[in-house]
């Protein structure tokens, strides 16, 4: 599922009241694109007259905040183990530093491992996609060149 | 788990480890390629020879087909060694002992195209640099007809593209990417700046990108199908980018026009440099140790090219390291299939119709020798003792081989 900013912007006051954290209702708008703002976290949205706007805000958000247990398959048949997917994911890099530096991960404390030959995805609960994160990253399938993995 | 050295491709990759308990093979860090090269490797690894009289293929101990080798070798009055391009350098040190020994010829696959490319005035251009170099420095990183995604996967991952580096902070985020190829390639995916050019045109693409860096002159309308803004985007980028590297495979080599699409790779490094900024081009070769067959073979051997092969120059082949008949252009197959064919290396096609066949174990699970990596840094295997079993080292064997025909000649 991929929100466009542009679209939830539309939905906004678009007043840039800075009531919120965000300077511009389009920052905004990309904070909540991304997960990291609810459309309740926009005070005039929730005054009268923008009742329809907030319900439409909430549903085109709604399947990312209560994405829990799926969201991401890797195809092991596609994948070739390039490791693209440990190098590029944050929560990786986190866990185990040098695969940042394209170093080959051995940590089983990652999401992505590089296991006979195939990338596998083992602890799909620290993806940032799910909770309390909720971001919504696409790293790995941006980068993953075979399209083994996929992110809906 | 422990260390191993994977000689699955040119990259040697040296961070992976690998663990084999009762036949199960479990590997963390190998890619597609080196979990499977590694999986084969053990499948063959007990050392095997046989003589092929007729087409009829029979089971000999080693010292008879040493014997039998040698005897065929020594009767031979121009005889080619091929091959070495998956073999140790200290292997690849006894055949040029060999081929000294017989007077014959020495090849490699590098002959289709690599030794011509790294002979070119390119190569006197202060080129040396390392992918280490390449992970910290690199900011705008084109493949230009090499496709690391099928052939050297973690290329990217490891070294040229995604990685973060001393002066390369954000990884991808720091870089810019490029990818020039005939066709749609997954390489691609990553890139910012993709160009698909009919075959044969990559020196009008590098003409073109040397006059909007240089400044000589402005693009102004399509060149070999690429819009003028896509030029200009990517030459701005260049101009842009403190350190730009070009990984160069066989669409440049092998595309018929090898000799104009390098001077045009030197003249694009000559006006990076110009404008003050670092370039550099690396060559993109699969083979294991291609890059060190080419360094040990490049001082005092006698080398031959393919064609000589076809033309009928040779009555004995020795062949060393590579699955030949499955590598080879068909006519330089054929030609090769129908000498005496003496065969040393792991179980192929070649080893099918060699008239003395030696399948050795291979060298990732010795564990013994060195290889040079694409970038010509030296790797030195790791031993690892998973694999207790019965082993004969390719090195062994051609020392063993050498030893005989030294013997038979004094």
């Amino acid at each position: 599922m991929k929100l466009n900013p542009m679209e939830l912007y539309n939905l906004l006051p678009k007043t840039n009241c800075r009531l919120c954290e965000a300077k511009t209702c389009m920052a905004f708008a990309t904070k909540m694109a991304l997960g990291d703002v609810l459309p309740e976290d926009c005070p005039p949205l929730l005054e009268k007259g923008f009742e329809k706007n907030l319900e439409k805000l909430r549903d085109l958000v709604a399947p990312m905040q209560s994405a829990e247990e799926t969201g991401i398959k890797l195809d092991e048949s596609k994948c070739t183990g390039c490791g693209n997917c440990v190098v590029v994911c944050p929560v990786d890099v986190a866990v185990e530093p040098p695969t940042g530096r394209g170093k080959a991960g051995r940590s089983r404390d990652t999401v992505f491992i590089v296991e006979n030959g195939v990338s596998k995805i083992i602890n799909l609960e620290k993806c940032r996609r799910f909770p309390p994160d909720r971001l919504n990253c696409r790293v790995c399938e941006q980068y993953c060149c075979t399209d083994a993995i996929e992110i809906w | 788990m422990e260390d191993v050295v994977c000689n699955g491709c040119s990259l040697l990759c040296d961070d992976v480890v690998v663990e084999v308990t009762d036949g199960e093979v479990h590997s963390l860090g190998l890619c597609r390629l080196g979990h499977q090269h590694l999986l084969s490797s053990i499948e063959s690894n007990s050392p095997q020879a046989s003589t092929r009289e007729s087409g009829k293929a029979t089971e000999v101990s080693i010292d008879e087909a040493l014997e039998r080798a040698a005897e065929l070798l020594l009767s031979s009055e121009r005889p080619i060694l091929y091959g070495w391009s998956g073999s140790t350098n200290e292997t690849i040190t006894l055949g040029l002992e060999l081929a000294k020994t017989l007077g014959g010829i020495i090849a490699t696959p590098a002959n289709l195209g690599m030794t011509q490319a790294l002979s070119h005035t390119l190569h006197s251009m202060d080129l040396g640099i390392d992918l280490e170099y390449v992970r910290n420095n690199g900011e705008l990183i084109i493949y230009w007809g090499s496709d690391p995604t099928e052939s050297s996967h973690r290329h990217p991952s490891k070294f040229a593209v995604l990685p973060r580096g001393e002066n390369i902070p954000e990884g991808i985020e720091s870089r810019t990417i490029g990818v020039v190829d005939v066709r749609n390639t997954e390489t691609m995916k990553m890139a910012n700046h993709r160009l698909i050019i009919p075959p044969g045109m990559d020196s009008a693409i590098l003409e073109a990108l040397v006059s909007e860096i240089s400044g000589t002159s402005s693009i102004a309308s399509d060149v070999a199908g690429i819009g003028p803004q896509e030029l200009i985007g990517l030459a701005r980028n260049i101009r842009k980018a403190d350190c730009t590297v070009i990984f160069y495979g066989s669409g440049i080599i092998n595309s018929g026009n090898a000799d104009a699409n390098l001077s045009g790779l030197q003249a694009f490094i000559e006006a990076v440099r110009g404008i003050g900024k670092q370039a550099f081009a690396l060559p993109m070769a699969p083979e294991s140790n291609i890059m060190g067959a080419i360094k040990s073979l490049s001082t005092d051997a006698s080398t031959s090219s393919i064609t000589d092969i076809v033309a009928g120059d040779f009555d004995a082949a020795l062949v060393v390291g590579d699955d030949a008949l499955v590598e080879l252009p068909g006519s330089a197959a054929k030609a090769l299939a129908q000498l005496p064919l003496v065969y040393i290396g792991p179980p192929g096609i070649t080893s099918g119709k060699a008239r003395v066949s030696i399948c050795i174990t291979d060298d990732v699970i010795t564990g013994i020798g060195t290889m040079n990596r694409l970038d010509l840094v030296e790797i030195e295997f790791k031993q690892w003792n998973s694999q207790k079993e019965e082993r004969l080292a390719e090195h062994d064997v051609m020392a063993r081989l050498l030893e005989l025909i030294r013997k038979e000649k004094s």
